[in-house]
């Protein structure tokens, strides 16, 4: 009787020793992740580009995914609706807010009210002290690449029109000051002064009527060698109206990696001429694994860098593929 | 046997017709604009039921301050529509208005950040948005272009005026006038909440209190009576528009407190401003818009949104809901007109 019992004992608590040591390795994956009975608020400026739509849905997926409920707010590119969101949405008193991209001069103030209020408060692609992690590219990396690939493509000389519109979006000022920076190394290549700027909506039409003005005023072949913007909405037009132009010695340069972009640097005949492409539906879902991390008490870096892929001339057929395959799995052309 | 009747006596006939078609139709759109007050009031109370943390104090004063921007641009409106007549196609109407606060608000950021004082900024936002008022007022009342062609023009003339000023950028701005504004609150209410309180006030004071509001409904209801009785039209409408044009500095003011800056896309919120504006009519019984009634469906909108958003349905809701609002009130008003007309 009391042998059995201390087997009984024995067999339970090596029972009791194993579920731990499963528990415990199993806890150390994200698979353990939960935000059951949590709500996330989720704010986005707008979603009408690749980019922000796929971060945004892969945000959302992601919080359904681990069990939680979303409060999912589009401001439809309005900075008035995105801050009456953001207001109603302290009240709400979410577990978490995620806010995903627009002005920071604007949005400053109000990513304060939030931690004021005492709630967490995550980012994508969004660099402001007020987050608790900002889940984004490594985009000091980005911007030099990209600038480094131009500035070869280009021999090391030449004239650059710039778009700099959206400087007062972080992750735009830090890809602008790396390519300034990586040009003070190459002083035969000059940024075309005025710089241009960038729109949104009417980006590509926009785009595609100032460089086509610029390519005009600049008529001798070789004036000008490329074309930069900070994402690659313009890039399109850029890359249309140089092909217009019968320019083809002008190369276009952008960064995000939609999918109609990633198809024209494969295209040879294209003057897209490199883009770096990032995966915006990754990073929306890391920034919720980040969130849940936080949450279940576990330490959270400042930010989290999801990789990012230059894709340019040489390697468009083989690193170009992936991406494509994942747009048309999400839906998005 | 009636048939007869109306063979024989056809002209007696034909009066009592159009005199029972105008009842009806006078019955019609009472019936329909109870329709409309009372889907505004099923919403209302679907909200307060089912929407959590809906009828909070605080959730209602943030309403308050969201809707304070909208509320004054859309007073500017109504007072326009008011004096010009609420035709929808000839009648008084000011779409600049969203835009010139826009430029308004390039002026007063601008003014700021290049370290002119509030006063100075303030006084030239506002000097700026009476200037595209008279603009307007130019273009209406002294070349007799239809309203809606000529500030449909001087939108342009404002946005591209922005545009110049501020290069499509973010103009950050801060200002002593501006932290009171974002900070300041008096009896636990904000400081922007008051704004729009004292600017309604104000506004439904001169328009429904004094004779000169009402001789702005006679000139804009019945121009030629207003016109024989001794009433300068054109001056009542200039005013309008002038008076419109300060509704959109004011609002300029507001805007950049509650953004800390002069943005791009102020031109957004014409849509709102106008369906605040022709909403408030169904608000009163002869269709005509009021303060009152502005003011009534500008917190409409606003809480539209936010019990939405309590709700958690999806925010692209709001817009066709908006839409589909705009559309009722005007087939209402035009349903109202036609019986004024065969009265």
């Amino acid at each position: 009787m009391t042998r059995s019992m201390k087997g009984l004992v024995k067999a339970l608590a090596l029972g009791l020793a194993a579920a731990c040591s499963l528990a415990a390795i199993s806890g150390a994956t994200a698979e353990e992740l939960s935000l059951k009975g949590k709500r996330i608020g989720v704010s986005a400026i707008g979603t009408d580009h690749y980019w922000d739509l796929m971060a945004f849905r892969g945000i959302q997926d992601r919080v359904k995914e681990l069990g939680g409920e979303v409060i999912a707010l589009d401001a439809g590119r309005k900075d008035q609706q995105q801050i009456a969101q953001l207001q109603t949405l302290i009240a709400q008193k979410p577990d978490a807010i995620i806010e995903q991209l627009g002005n920071l001069e604007v949005l400053n103030p109000w990513l304060q009210k939030i931690r004021d209020a005492g709630i967490p408060l995550f980012t994508v692609d969004t660099a402001t002290p007020h987050a608790i992690n900002n889940t984004t590219s490594n985009n000091y990396n980005i911007g030099a690449e990209i600038a480094l690939q131009m500035v070869a493509d280009m021999g090391g000389k030449g004239n650059v029109l710039v778009f700099n519109g959206f400087y007062s979006v972080p992750v735009c000022k830090i890809r602008y000051d790396q390519l300034k920076y990586v040009l003070t190394s190459f002083p035969d290549v000059k940024i075309v002064e005025p710089e241009l700027r960038d729109v949104i909506p009417n980006t590509v039409q926009s785009a595609y009527s100032n460089v086509t003005d610029m390519l005009t005023k600049s008529p001798e072949k070789g004036s000008i060698g490329a074309v930069w913007a900070c994402w690659d909405v313009p890039q399109i037009g850029a890359t249309q109206a140089v092909e217009a132009a019968g320019r083809n010695e002008v190369k276009t340069y952008g960064i995000d990696g939609s999918p109609e972009v990633i198809k024209m640097v494969m295209d040879p005949k294209s003057s897209a001429g490199a883009v770096a492409a990032q995966q915006p539906y990754e990073i929306g879902k890391t920034s919720v694994d980040n969130a849940a991390k936080y949450l279940a008490g576990q330490k959270v870096p400042p930010f989290t860098f999801v990789p990012s892929v230059l894709i340019n001339k040489e390697n468009a057929a083989e690193k170009g593929k992936p991406f494509l395959d994942a747009a048309e799995k999400a839906g998005v052309k | 046997m009636s048939a007869t009747v109306l063979h024989t006596e056809a002209g007696v006939s034909d009066e009592k017709q159009a005199a029972a078609k105008s009842a009806g139709r006078r019955f019609g759109a009472l019936v329909v604009r109870l329709g409309a007050i009372a889907a505004f009031a099923a919403i209302m109370a679907y909200f307060v039921i089912f929407a959590p943390g809906f009828t909070s104090t605080f959730n209602l004063i943030n309403v308050v301050e969201q809707s304070a921007i909208l509320g004054v641009l859309a007073y500017g409106m109504t007072a326009v529509i008011i004096g010009g007549g609420s035709d929808v196609t000839e009648g008084g109407i000011d779409l600049s208005i969203a835009a010139n606060m826009g430029l308004c608000a390039a002026v007063y950021a601008t003014l700021l950040s290049m370290g002119y004082g509030d006063f100075l900024s303030v006084l030239a936002a506002i000097a700026v948005g009476m200037a595209v008022g008279a603009l307007n007022a130019l273009a209406v009342v002294g070349l007799g272009i239809l309203p809606l062609l000529a500030t449909l023009a001087v939108l342009n003339v404002a946005a591209g005026m922005e545009l110049t000023l501020t290069q499509n950028t973010v103009v950050g701005a801060s200002s002593p006038l501006l932290g009171v504004l974002v900070s300041g609150s008096f009896l636990g209410i904000s400081a922007l909440a008051w704004a729009l309180i004292v600017f309604s006030a104000i506004m439904i004071v001169i328009v429904h209190g004094t004779s000169f509001g009402l001789r702005l409904y006679a000139v804009g209801g019945h121009p030629e009576a207003a016109r024989a009785a001794g009433l300068s039209v054109p001056f009542y409408v200039s005013f309008t528009y002038v008076l419109s044009g300060f509704c959109a500095a004011v609002a300029s003011i507001l805007t950049v407190s509650r953004l800390s800056a002069s943005t791009p896309g102020s031109g957004e919120l014409l849509l709102s401003v106008l369906a605040a504006a022709l909403l408030g009519t169904v608000f009163s019984r002869r269709f005509v818009p009021t303060m009152g009634g502005t003011l009534l469906s500008v917190l409409f909108i606003g809480l539209l949104a936010n019990g939405f958003q309590l709700l958690n349905v999806s925010s692209y809701w709001v817009n066709g809901v908006q839409g589909a609002l705009i559309l009722l009130v005007v087939a209402i008003t035009s349903f109202a007109r036609g019986s004024e007309g065969s009265r």
